[in-house]
This record gives structure tokens, C-alpha cells and sequence, in this order.
């Protein structure tokens, strides 16, 4: 996987998101316009609470003997109930969730705002789009923690199926960990993931889930949160972020999280960072398969002739200084660039 | 990045022009996850492999533009060659006379994934067959439904008590309710396919007449509509729709449908004659809907000396070449990371493509799994494994399908999802009534093959899953090139014959003998006479069950004579004696004999299947 922006954490970039919360049949009236600032706790949308489908009287025929269509031919007279997730119940609005300006209003009453934020890219995820004060999971102590409801807890380890349903019942709207076992994941989900990250239209494929989005920063099993990412995101603790964990192979979405920088760390001189994905020497790297998945450190030597790995393949390959000094020979198609 | 000295896609410099000596050509194959370039050149007269590099693709974010990836795979061939071919992030053509660039380059691209085409109208299960024949060979999914209309007076309400079989004639109409339950299901189904295009079928001469017809055109409208609402990146661009339906209708469904789709007429769909102005349509939509809009397509038209091709069409081009020019019959196997392609050419002319677009060993090898099932993937695989632990493979091989397998573990789940790939493809011909014929000569390529570690492990793919029988030969495309050299044969035909001669099949594993009939278990199946140039004689008992290969070198020949038991055929009825008018080849692994009898059915027992699976790899030095 090559990440959406380059890199899996980046400090600072402009973007430009798209903000709807999804929810199937969903519909929306924006509550701004193109060329104005938000913040990120100011609403932005008002969520229709019904949609009626039109009768199909009006639309043009073939000319022809006359065809007595059915009655509610086309979709029928049923009403379709919002199916959004806990960012807001239908006729409710729907906060920014970034600062910056608004750029362009989609068809569907989304809003378009561009903002100066740090992105955090995972490797997998599910639910819809949801904006939360960012909240560090600071003990495995349920019972005693205090989770405010709304908000996005960063849990810097693997989770587990019962901590996902407390999670689902504390109140709130996402998480972001660094890994999980697939049995729980789609134990929570309740759905095949296999089938999930193939679809075509993931508003579709979202609708059932459960009301709690999710972004694994590293994907299955119980690997870490690498010291970078829990480094980037305990400092932004109690900023608002937006959190998108739709991840689908067939049309490259994957999980992200973005913070908008606060107005003092956006100075004048202020340069978003240019993810440079080659791979280089010096460039940090992330193993992303194999004996040491997950590991991370930097490209000390890439080797100009292919190199033969355990399995019998031949692949050109790099000799990576790992976190803890110790170094290994990979194949070149195992890294991702990270930094 | 500099720009160009010319606008992209307006008028080329001379410069970019065809010229008329060819010296050198860079083919370029953009599949769905590696980038792979070759370059030919003349070596003593002859075209011939100079250099080849390899690259991720770069279609998707963050790069989102496809030449980044070709120009990453060319600067591979600028550093073992010395030369450059690349100036500005554009390619150097002509070849200048310190041998910088080159004369001609050509894309073959099979990235962008295949065209999803609706199947609209009166599709009857007849025409529903049609329209898949029509894309057999083509990069493109057929989502067959059939108008509520249609469906209604083919099937007979359970209301009406009459459980026969379509009688339209005495079918009671579906109720309203019924009717308009239809309607949503169909447009829940549009929902999920994402339609590109659409093919309307039907001649309006059944009970519901010209009715499906229209109702085609409401859904379309009413799809168009509902993206409009939704604002989906679709939603304002017209849908491509080939009619192939009842020709005096094809102006009122262009009246009807108006401004939301552009109607492409074709031929009415009828029978297999029409086959070719329906699958040229597609073809062409494939061009114009998935290729065109690959990012970074417009800077990679001003590179060409060619229109790009389908890697698909290359492929056939070079099969049908082989079977015609060998007076052989081929089979093809492609096995990519979103595509599987098996395509049978044979020496009369006669022609199956089967390009299957949802099934791959990359991003699309979940879909293997989905369709196959945990125990036909786990059967191939000589140790035990989880459910859970196939499944984690396959998400992560779909979140990062560029990954090399470097642990045996991991490889060996590659193959076998290799062969349920090739197995998926085979089943798919069947369906269209191909009906494999015995062939002479089976080539493999694709990644899968170009990177095995080992030969045989190539060789135990294709006999697994093929499961050729008689005589036959395998031949490896280490170097990925016979996808790329249809394509090249377009511009440069000689250097297409040259370098398939002297680089492309040159993998030779070796001649096949595969018994097949009533093998009697625990005996000897057939014994296999060799008799080498120097005179040294061979003879070799081969039990049932067992795989024995008898050493004969690439580059060597020998005399072949077989005496199956009795009940045992190897081409001339059971029992009969074979012996070769001609000498056979030799191969990279030699005489292979595969009498595990057909069709191979693995012991039931898993400590059993597994050591089998172990001693058959050993043999053929997998």
C-alpha cells in the first residue's frame, strides 16, 4: 500500500476534504459557502431527516403504444430514513470538524473546505466520516477511565472486541488504535471484511455497521502504535479532528485522521511538507509484511543486484537500521516510506 | 519538471513521428500493481532482449499519474544500460546516435481495472450468454438485469399456481406490489455495481414486446438522476450505452434517454455472428472510459508512437501468432494481480479467450477466496492453516499487493491461490461452452510465474491447475514479455517474431507425458523409454500417483517411446504404444511425467494430501 498523501503521519499539509457524514440516502442542505471560514465546531450542513422518492409520471417515454407503468415503479413511494452514525441525528447539523475555508459545495450538500492540518493515515478502517475532540486513551482501567462522549480516542495499542462494544456504548464516535485480530474486528463489524474493503459504493456497504468509526494505524494483529504517530497525536489532545475510516481496495480510500494545526503553528512562513516517496538511503521506512511487519527505521544500503530471500525469490532489496539498532535485508517491495 | 516544447496532445514534433528504420523499441506494460518496461535492440542482425526494469505502478494516489511509474522502471534500464531514454519526463525518441533513447515506444496497459457493463432489456438467459462470449476477451464485467417487464412474463407469479417453466403465454402479470419490489432491487443492484456502461438487448418480439426496451432506458434514467442528487464524481457525464437491441426502436430509445447517455448502435444481438461488432463496441468503450482516463493518460499519449493496447489483445495477438506460426495448439496463462487470463489458440485458427477480470493474486485475490472457498485454497498448501490465518493473508495482500513473498510460507499460499485463479478462469470458459482441447505447447506468464523461486514450483502451478493431458511442453516467461510483444508486432512485426524466438520463450521447463484414464493405484502406470543422441538408453517405471522426471537438458533431444498399462492412455487409447515420429525437447527441469491421473484428485486424508503435496514438490525441485 502506498499511502493517499505519501506518507503514513504527516506534521503539516493543506487538504481538501469533502465534509459529509455519509449515511445511505442521506441528504443535505450546506449551511455555508464557497469563500467562507469555518471553524470547527461550527456547522456546516443540515441533515434531511426523510427522502421521498418522485414519481416516475414525469420523466420522458418511449414513443410508442402506451405501457401502463406499475405504481411506484422506480423505487416506489417509500420513505427513506436517515442512516447516519452518532455525529448527529437526521435534521441535526453537522459540525466542520476542520478550520479553513470553504472551497465548493458538492451535489449531495456536502462541503468542500481546504485547512492546514496533520494527517494521520491507517492501514484499515470502517464508518463514516465523524468530527470529535481528539481524546488519549491514557489506561486499560475501563472501569475507572472517563471517556467524554463525542469524542475520538486514540488507544495507542491493539484493540479487542470488548473494548469495542464498551466503546460503541460509552458514546463515542471513533477510535483510532494500531491494530486488531480480524476475528474481532468483524466480530464488531458483523460483517465479512474480505467483502467490505471490495466494494463499489461504500455508503451501501457502511450502512449496517455500527455507529463507531475506526482506523487501525497498522492494521491486523497486535502490533504497536509506532512512538511517531502516538508523539504526533498526544500533542494535538483536545483539538477537534475529523475522522474518515471508509477503506476500500476497489476505489483507493483508506482510514485518515486530520487535525487542523492550531493559528499559532500556521505562521507566515508556514510550509506544507512534500512527501517524497522514493526510497532512498536515509529515508525512514515502515516494513509492511513479512518476519518484521511493522517495524520501522531507515534505509542504510540498497543493494544494486537482486538479493535471494528465505522463500527462494529474488528481489532487489534494501539493508534497514531498525529502531533498536539491529538491521535486516528485505525486499524493496516490503517498504513504505513513512518519512 | 519542465514542460514540454509542444502542448500535450496537440500536434507531435516531427521529432516523435514514426521513423522509418527501426533500431531499438521500450514497450511499457502498466498492469494493475508492478509497471514493467523492456527495451529490444538489434544485437548481430537480430532484435533482442536488451534490459528490462520493473516498477509500482503509480495510477493511484499520491503519485496519481501512470508515466511516474514507467519512467521509475526505464531509469532501471538507464542504469544497466549506460544510456538515457529519458529527458524533461519525457521519453527520447528517435535513438540519437550516441544511443541515447529510442525509436519507438508502445504501452500495453491492463491497470485501471476492467469496464463495468449493465445488460439491459429482454435478457433472456441466451443473450445473457451472448453478451458474456462478447467479453471474453476483453477487460470488462457483465452485470446482467433483465427488465421487470421481461422477468415478469418469463416467470409465472406464484399467485397463478403454475410452477412450470416459462410459459409466457399463460402467465398471470406480476402484481404491482411485485412489480415495483423489482424496480428497487434493480436499482439497489445498479447501486452496487457503479455501472460505466450499458448494453440493451432484445429484439421486442416476446409477450412483454418492446417494454423491456423502455424500461432499460428508466432505469438508466433513473440512475443518472440519483447521481446528479448524490453528487457522485459520475453525475454530469453522459453513460455510454450500446444498443444491440431491436433496430426500429434504437431512435426512440435515443429520443427517451436524451441528453443522460450516448447510444452507440451495433448490430442486434442475436446469435454468435454479432458477436464481433458487440465485443468491438465494448472494446472501443473500454478505451475511451477506463483507459483515457487513467491519471497521467494525456502526458502518456504524447510519449506514443502507437495507440496504447489492451495487454489482453497483445496476449491473443501473440498466442494466435504462436499456434499459427508453430502449427501448434496453444494455451496462454496470465496470472496478474487483478487479471487472470487463460487463452487457447489452436493451429486451424480456432480461438478462447478467457480474460477474467475480478481475479488476480494481488488486490483482486480476495475474490478468489470468495468464490472458491477456504478448503480448495488450504488442499494446495503442505502444511496446516487456519481460516483466519488465509483470510489475513488475503486483507493484507489486498492492502499491500505489491508485497514480494519472502518467506516459503507465504509463497506457497501464493501458489495456491494461483492455481484456484487459473482454476477460476478455466471454469468461466466452461461456462461459455469452451471446451479445452488437448494442447501442444502451455506458456505462463505473469508475475506469479516471472518470480517463482524455483522452476518446478512453475511447473506444479500449471499441471495443477490446467491438468493437461498427453503430451505437452511448458514454457516460463521469466522476463514478462509476451504480453508486450503483440503489441510491439503492431509497429514492428520482425522484432516481435525475433525477440519471441530468441528471448521470450526461451524458458523451456520441459516436455510433459500425462497418463490419463484408469490408472490402477499402486502399480506401475506406464513405463517411459528414452534413448538420448549419445545412445544411452533410459527406461523408467512411473507408479500411479507419482510425478518422476527423467533428466533430458534444455537444448537436448531424445527419442520417446511409452508403454502404458492397459488400461492407461497416453493419446492413442488405453494400452497403446507411443512412440514419437519426432524427437522431443528437453527443458530447464527435464522429462516430466505426471501420473496422478486425471482428472487429480488429492487424498482426502490432510497428513496424506500434505506429504504428497511434499514429495511432488521435491520431485520437480520445487
Amino acid at each position: 500500500m502506498t499511502y493517499l498523501l505519501g506518507w503514513s503521519v504527516i506534521p503539516q499539509i493543506v487538504v481538501r476534504r469533502e465534509r459529509w457524514p455519509g449515511g445511505y440516502k442521506t441528504r443535505g442542505t450546506p449551511l455555508v459557502y464557497p469563500g467562507q471560514e469555518v471553524q470547527s465546531d461550527q456547522p456546516v450542513i443540515r441533515l434531511y431527516k426523510t427522502e421521498k422518492v418522485e414519481a416516475l409520471d414525469t420523466t420522458p417515454r418511449l414513443v410508442l403504444p402506451s405501457v401502463s407503468m406499475p405504481a411506484g415503479a422506480g423505487g416506489g413511494n417509500r420513505d427513506y430514513g436517515y442512516a447516519g452514525n452518532g455525529n448527529g441525528l437526521a435534521g441535526d447539523t453537522v459540525p466542520a470538524g476542520l478550520v479553513g475555508r470553504v472551497v465548493d459545495i458538492t451535489g449531495r450538500g456536502g462541503v468542500v473546505i481546504e485547512s492546514r492540518v496533520a494527517a494521520v493515515e491507517g492501514t484499515l478502517g470502517a464508518g463514516n466520516q465523524v468530527a470529535g475532540v481528539l481524546t488519549m486513551w491514557r489506561s486499560h482501567a475501563v472501569a475507572t477511565a472517563v471517556i467524554p462522549p463525542g469524542a475520538i480516542l486514540v488507544v495507542p495499542g491493539p484493540l479487542n472486541f470488548t473494548m469495542l462494544r464498551q466503546a460503541l456504548s460509552s458514546g463515542i464516535v471513533g477510535i483510532v488504535a494500531s491494530s486488531i485480530s480480524l476475528r474481532d474486528l468483524e466480530g464488531f463489524l458483523q460483517t465479512d471484511l474480505i467483502s467490505l474493503l471490495n466494494s463499489e459504493d461504500m455508503e451501501l456497504a457502511q450502512a449496517h455497521l455500527p455507529p463507531l468509526t475506526l482506523l487501525f494505524t497498522e492494521g491486523l494483529g497486535t502490533i504497536a502504535m509506532p512512538a511517531r504517530t502516538v508523539n504526533l497525536l498526544s500533542r494535538y489532545q483536545g483539538s477537534v479532528a475529523l475522522l474518515a475510516g471508509a477503506t476500500s481496495v476497489r476505489q483507493g480510500l483508506f482510514p485518515e485522521l486530520l487535525i487542523s494545526l492550531p493559528l499559532k503553528e500556521v505562521q507566515r512562513d508556514w510550509q506544507p511538507v512534500q512527501p517524497e516517496t522514493a526510497l532512498e538511503v536515509d529515508a525512514s521506512v515502515r516494513i509492511c509484511s513479512g518476519e518484521h511487519e511493522g517495524a520501522i527505521g531507515e534505509i542504510e544500503y540498497l543493494f544494486s543486484h537482486e538479493q535471494v530471500f528465505a522463500s527462494g525469490i529474488h528481489a532487489r532489496a534494501a539493508r534497514i537500521r531498525l529502531e533498536d539498532g539491529s538491521r535486516v535485508v528485505v525486499p524493496l517491495t516490503l517498504l513504505e516510506r513513512i518519512g | 519538471m519542465q514542460t514540454l516544447s509542444h502542448v500535450e496532445g496537440g500536434p507531435k514534433p516531427a521529432s516523435s513521428q514514426k521513423p522509418t528504420v527501426i533500431n531499438s523499441i521500450l514497450v511499457a506494460d502498466c498492469g494493475t500493481v508492478f509497471t514493467k518496461v523492456s527495451l529490444f535492440g538489434l544485437v548481430e542482425g537480430q532484435f533482442r532482449l536488451m534490459a528490462r526494469g520493473e516498477a509500482p505502478t503509480t495510477a493511484a494516489p499520491p503519485q496519481g499519474d501512470i508515466t511516474k511509474g514507467i519512467v521509475q522502471a526505464i531509469e532501471n534500464i538507464e542504469f544497466v544500460t549506460g544510456r538515457r531514454f529519458i529527458s524533461q519526463g519525457h521519453i527520447i525518441t528517435p535513438e540519437e546516435a550516441d544511443g541515447d533513447g529510442v525509436d519507438i515506444f508502445i504501452t500495453t496497459i491492463s491497470a485501471g481495472g476492467p469496464i463495468r457493463l449493465m445488460v439491459l432489456g429482454a435478457v433472456s438467459p441466451a443473450l445473457e450468454e451472448l453478451a458474456d462470449q462478447a467479453v471474453s476477451g476483453l477487460y470488462a464485467e457483465t452485470h446482467p438485469l433483465a427488465a421487470p417487464s421481461y422477468a415478469a412474463h418469463s416467470q409465472p407469479s406464484a399467485s397463478s399456481g403454475n410452477t412450470a417453466a416459462p410459459q409466457a403465454a399463460n402467465a398471470s402479470p406480476w402484481t404491482p406490489e411485485r412489480t415495483a419490489l423489482e424496480w428497487e432491487r434493480q436499482l439497489e443492484r445498479i447501486r452496487e455495481i457503479q455501472p460505466q456502461a450499458a448494453l440493451i438487448v432484445g429484439l421486442a418480439d416476446g409477450p412483454a414486446g418492446p417494454h423491456p426496451l423502455q424500461e432499460a432506458c428508466q432505469l438508466l434514467l433513473n440512475m443518472t438522476k440519483e447521481r446528479a442528487e448524490k453528487g457522485v464524481p459520475q453525475a454530469g457525464k453522459r453513460i455510454s450505452v450500446v444498443y444491440a437491441g431491436a433496430p426500429q426502436y434504437v431512435e426512440a430509445v435515443r429520443h427517451m434517454l436524451g441528453n443522460a447517455a450516448e447510444v452507440i448502435r451495433v448490430e442486434p444481438l442475436i446469435s454468435q455472428a454479432q458477436l464481433g461488432s458487440t465485443s468491438t463496441a465494448i472494446n472501443n468503450l473500454y478505451n475511451a472510459e477506463v483507459i483515457q482516463r487513467i491519471p497521467g493518460y494525456n502526458t502518456l499519449q504524447s510519449w506514443f508512437s502507437s495507440t496504447p493496447v489492451a495487454t489482453a489483445t497483445s496476449l491473443s495477438s501473440l498466442v494466435r501468432f504462436l499456434a499459427q506460426h508453430y502449427a501448434m495448439n496453444v494455451t496462454a496463462v496470465d496470472v496478474g494481480g487483478a487479471t487472470t487470463t487463460v487463452m487457447f489458440a489452436g493451429e486451424q485458427g480456432e480461438f478462447m479467450p478467457v480474460v477474467h477480470s475480478g481475479v488476480g493474486v494481488g488486490p483482486n485475490v480476495g475474490e478468489i477466496l470468495q468464490q472458491v472457498g477456504f478448503q480448495r485454497i488450504a488442499r494446495w498448501l503442505p502444511f496446516d492453516i487456519t481460516e483466519e490465518e488465509l483470510r489475513e493473508y488475503v486483507l493484507n495482500c489486498m492492502l499491500h499487493p505489491h508485497v514480494t513473498p519472502a518467506q516459503m510460507r507465504e509463497l506457497q499460499i501464493a501458489q495456491a491461490f494461483a492455481r484456484e485463479a487459473i482454476s477460476v478462469a478455466l471454469e468461466e470458459g466452461r461456462r461459455h461452452k469452451f471446451a479445452w482441447p488437448d494442447t501442444d505447447l502451455i506458456l505462463a506468464t505473469g508475475g506469479i510465474f516471472a518470480h517463482t523461486a524455483r522452476n518446478g514450483q512453475a511447473a506444479l502451478i500449471l499441471l495443477d491447475s490446467l491438468q493437461p493431458k498427453g503430451v505437452t511442453s511448458l514454457v516460463l516467461d521469466r522476463t514478462m514479455l509476451v504480453s508486450q510483444l503483440g503489441a510491439v508486432a503492431t509497429v514492428a512485426p520482425v522484432a516481435a517474431v525475433q525477440v519471441n524466438e530468441n528471448d521470450a520463450v526461451t524458458h523451456r521447463l520441459g516436455t510433459c507425458v500425462i497418463p490419463f484414464g484408469n490408472l490402477p493405484s499402486g502399480q506401475v502406470a506406464l513405463r517411459v523409454g528414452i534413448e538420448y543422441h549419445n545412445g544411452r538408453q533410459l527406461s523408467v517405471d512411473v507408479m500411479s500417483g507419482s510425478i518422476e522426471v527423467i533428466p533430458l537438458r534444455l537444448n537436448e533431444q531424445a527419442l520417446l517411446t511409452l508403454y502404458p498399462a492397459p488400461t492407461v492412455d497416453v493419446g492413442l487409447g488405453p494400452g497403446e504404444r507411443a512412440r514419437a515420429a519426432e524427437e522431443i525437447d528437453g527443458g530447464l527441469i527435464g522429462l516430466i511425467i505426471d501420473a496422478r491421473g486425471r482428472p487429480l484428485v488429492l487424498p482426502e486424508e490432510r497428513r496424506e494430501r500434505q506429504a504428497r503435496l511434499l514429495q511432488w514438490m521435491q520431485v520437480l525441485g520445487g
